[in-house]
C-alpha cells in the first residue's frame, strides 16, 4: 500500500460504530460536565435523554431543519439511536460512575476526542455535498449545512439548554463562537471552495489534512489545558483590519472588544473544560 | 378592465409591474433594511465586538420575507440564498453601512433626500414581494385564500414578523411584545395589501395585477415618503380604523373593570382614548428616529 493511499482510505472509512460511539461519548460527557444536568437526570429521565440526543445528533437536525427536510429523520437511524441512548445510559446512570470514572483516564480522553474530530469532518463534507444535490451552486447553503451538521450541537446550544429549563437570551453561538464552532464553519468554507473547484485539492486530501489538523489541535488543547485558539493571531489581525476589532490586554475574562474565541472559552464550560469543571462534577455526584 | 386599458395608464402599469428588481431596487431595498438594523440600540457595538452575528442580522433584514415565505410552506429556508449575486450584494451593503472608514457610505445613504428615494424603491421591492408570495401561494393552494394572505403578508413585512426572534440572535429577548401585538405601519400596510392582492387574484376585485401592483406602490411610496421625511408615527390608517374598529370589535372604556383589554385586531393603539401615547414598543419606527441622531453622533 503507497503513502498516497492512505488519505483515500482514511476518507472511505466507516462512522459507524467506532467513530459515531466516540462521538456520543464525548456529546454525553460534555453534557453532563454543564451546570445543573445531572439534577435534570434525576429530576427528568426523559428531558436528560432528549437533550443527550440534541447534543448527539443536533448538526441532523438543525440542517434537515435548513433544507425542509423532515426534522424526525434523524430518529429513523434506529441502531445509531440506541447506541446514543446506550451511552447516555451508561454515563448517567452506571453504578459508582464507573464509565465516567473510567472515561477520565487521559489516553482515552485523548483518542476519543481525536475520534470525534474524524466524525466532524465526515459531517463537514457529507453536509457539503448534500446540499449541493439540492441547490446547485449555492455557496451560502452548502456552507451553512455542512456548518450546521459539523456543529450543530453547539449551535442550538439556547434551545438545548430550554429543555433543561435554562434560558440564557444575553448570548448564544454566533455572537460569541465557542473554538469548535469556530473550527468547524473554517471547514465548511474549505470543503464547499473544493467542491465549487475553488481550491485545486482532492476531497480524500483535505478530509485527512483537515482531520489532523483538528486532531492535532485538538489534543495539544487538552494535553497543554490552554484555552486559546491557534487560529487567534490571525483572527485578531484579520479582524482588525477588516472589521476595526481592537485587541484588548488579556487583563480580565469579562467581555472585551477582542476575538471572541478567548473570552468565550474562559467565560462558558464548552467541551475543551472538562477538566476543571470535571472533577466537581464528579464529587458532585458520588 | 377596457377603461384602464384604453388610458395609457395600463401600460405604464404593465411596463411598471415587469421592471427588473434586481439590482438597483434589490439594492435600495438592503440599504435601507441594512440602515434600520444599524439604528437598532446595540447593533453597532455588536458589529464591533461580533461581526459575524451582526453579518447574520443583516441577512436576516434582508432575506427575511424569503425565509419566512418557505417556513409557511414547507420549502427549505435556505432557499433563497442560492441566488449568490443577491447574498453578495447584501453582504457588501451591510460591509460598507458598517465599515466604511469615515462612515462615509452611511453618511450618503443617511442624507434625507437620498434616503428618501431609497425608501420609495423599498416600496416598490415590498409590493412586488407581496404579490410574488400571493401568486406563489396561488400555486401551491388555489382555494387556499388565507394560505395567500398569509404568505403575502410575511413576505411583505419581512423580518418584522420575526423581530423577537432577530433579537434573539443579538441577545435581546423581549417576549412581552411583538409585531402582532403592537404592529407597525409596513406590517399593518402589508397586511392590507395582502388581502387586496388575495382578492384580486381570486378575480373577487375586478382589477388587473399590474394595475393594483402601481396603484398600491404609489400608495406605500406616498405615505412612507411623508412619513420618514417628517418623521412621523401616525398611521394613515387610523382616521378609518377609528371608525371601524369600535364598531366591530367594541370599544376600551378605561373605567370600566370587567372588560377584556386586549382586543385582537390591528388597531390595538387606537382604540385607547385620546390623547393616544405612543404605544410602548413601537419597535423600528419609534427606535430608529429616537437613536438615529444617537447614532449618528457615535458612529462618526
Amino acid at each position: 500500500m503507497d503513502l498516497w493511499q492512505v488519505p483515500l482510505l482514511f476518507s472511505r472509512l466507516p462512522m459507524f460504530p467506532f467513530f459515531d460511539l466516540a462521538h456520543y461519548v464525548a456529546s454525553v460527557v460534555a453534557l453532563k460536565e454543564q451546570r445543573g444536568a445531572v439534577e435534570v437526570s434525576v429530576r427528568s429521565p426523559f428531558a436528560c435523554w432528549f437533550s443527550a440526543m440534541l447534543y448527539c445528533f443536533g448538526g441532523s437536525l438543525l440542517s434537515s431543519l435548513m433544507l425542509a427536510e423532515p426534522p424526525v429523520s434523524f430518529l429513523a437511524k434506529s441502531a445509531n439511536i440506541l447506541l446514543a441512548s446506550s451511552v447516555w445510559y451508561l454515563v448517567f446512570y452506571c453504578p459508582q460512575d464507573i464509565f465516567c470514572r473510567c472515561f477520565s483516564f487521559l489516553p482515552l480522553r485523548l483518542l476519543v476526542a481525536g475520534m470525534k474530530e474524524v466524525t466532524r469532518t465526515w459531517k463537514i463534507a457529507s453536509g457539503v455535498a448534500h446540499a449541493d444535490s439540492h441547490f446547485k451552486d449555492a455557496w451560502l447553503v452548502m456552507v451553512a449545512v455542512g456548518w450546521a451538521r459539523g456543529a450543530g450541537g453547539g449551535l442550538i446550544s439556547n434551545f438545548e439548554q430550554l429543555v433543561r429549563g435554562v434560558w440564557k437570551p444575553e448570548t448564544n453561538e454566533l455572537l460569541k463562537m465557542s473554538y469548535p464552532v469556530k473550527i468547524t464553519l473554517i471547514g465548511a468554507v474549505l470543503f464547499t471552495l473544493q467542491h465549487s473547484q475553488y481550491l485545486p485539492i482532492a476531497r480524500h486530501n483535505l478530509v485527512f489534512l483537515y482531520t489532523i489538523f483538528l486532531v492535532i489541535f485538538k489534543v495539544k488543547m487538552m494535553l497543554t489545558r490552554c484555552a486559546t485558539s491557534p487560529l487567534a493571531p490571525l483572527e485578531a489581525a484579520l479582524g482588525h483590519v477588516l472589521f476595526g476589532l481592537r485587541k484588548a490586554p488579556s487583563k480580565v475574562k469579562g467581555e472585551s472588544a477582542t476575538s471572541s474565541n478567548r473570552s468565550s472559552i474562559c467565560d462558558r464550560p464548552s467541551e475543551q473544560h472538562h477538566d476543571g469543571v470535571k472533577k466537581r462534577q464528579a464529587k458532585k455526584t458520588e | 378592465m377596457e377603461l384602464s386599458d384604453a388610458l395609457p395608464l395600463g401600460e405604464l402599469a404593465a411596463a411598471f409591474a415587469s421592471l427588473p428588481v434586481f439590482p438597483l431596487f434589490d439594492t435600495a431595498y438592503f440599504i435601507v433594511s441594512v440602515l434600520y438594523l444599524k439604528y437598532e440600540p446595540g447593533a453597532v457595538e455588536m458589529s464591533r465586538k461580533s461581526p459575524f452575528a451582526s453579518w447574520l442580522c443583516a441577512m436576516l433584514h434582508c432575506f427575511g420575507s424569503y425565509i419566512l415565505a418557505a417556513l409557511l410552506l414547507g420549502e427549505a429556508p435556505l432557499g433563497y440564498f442560492s441566488n449568490n449575486s443577491s447574498v453578495i450584494l447584501a453582504t457588501a451593503v451591510w460591509y460598507l453601512i458598517f465599515f466604511c472608514p469615515m462612515n462615509l457610505f452611511y453618511k450618503c445613504v443617511s442624507f434625507l433626500p437620498v434616503k428618501l428615494v431609497f425608501v420609495a424603491m423599498k416600496e416598490v421591492v415590498r409590493v412586488r414581494k407581496i404579490a410574488a408570495g400571493v401568486h406563489h401561494a396561488h400555486h401551491l393552494y388555489h382555494h387556499g385564500w388565507f394560505v395567500m394572505m398569509a404568505t403575502g403578508w410575511v413576505k411583505g413585512s419581512g423580518v418584522a414578523l420575526m423581530s423577537n426572534f432577530e433579537q434573539l440572535l443579538r441577545g435581546v429577548w423581549k417576549p412581552e411584545t411583538n409585531e402582532i401585538l403592537h404592529m407597525s405601519f409596513p406590517t399593518k400596510a402589508s397586511l392590507y395589501g395582502t388581502v387586496l392582492f388575495t382578492l384580486q387574484q381570486t378575480h373577487w376585485l375586478p382589477i388587473s395585477e399590474a394595475n393594483l401592483i402601481f396603484f398600491f406602490t404609489m400608495f406605500m411610496i406616498v405615505c412612507k415618503v411623508f412619513m420618514t421625511a417628517t418623521h412621523s408615527h401616525a398611521s394613515p390608517f387610523a382616521p378609518l380604523e377609528n371608525l371601524v374598529c369600535p364598531v366591530l370589535f367594541g370599544s376600551v372604556s378605561s373605567g370600566h373593570p370587567g372588560h377584556h383589554h386586549d382586543h385582537h385586531g390591528a388597531s390595538h393603539e387606537v382604540s385607547h382614548p385620546p390623547p393616544p401615547p405612543p404605544p410602548p414598543a413601537k419597535s423600528k419606527e419609534e427606535l430608529n428616529e429616537g437613536t438615529r441622531k444617537r447614532k449618528a453622533k457615535k458612529a462618526e
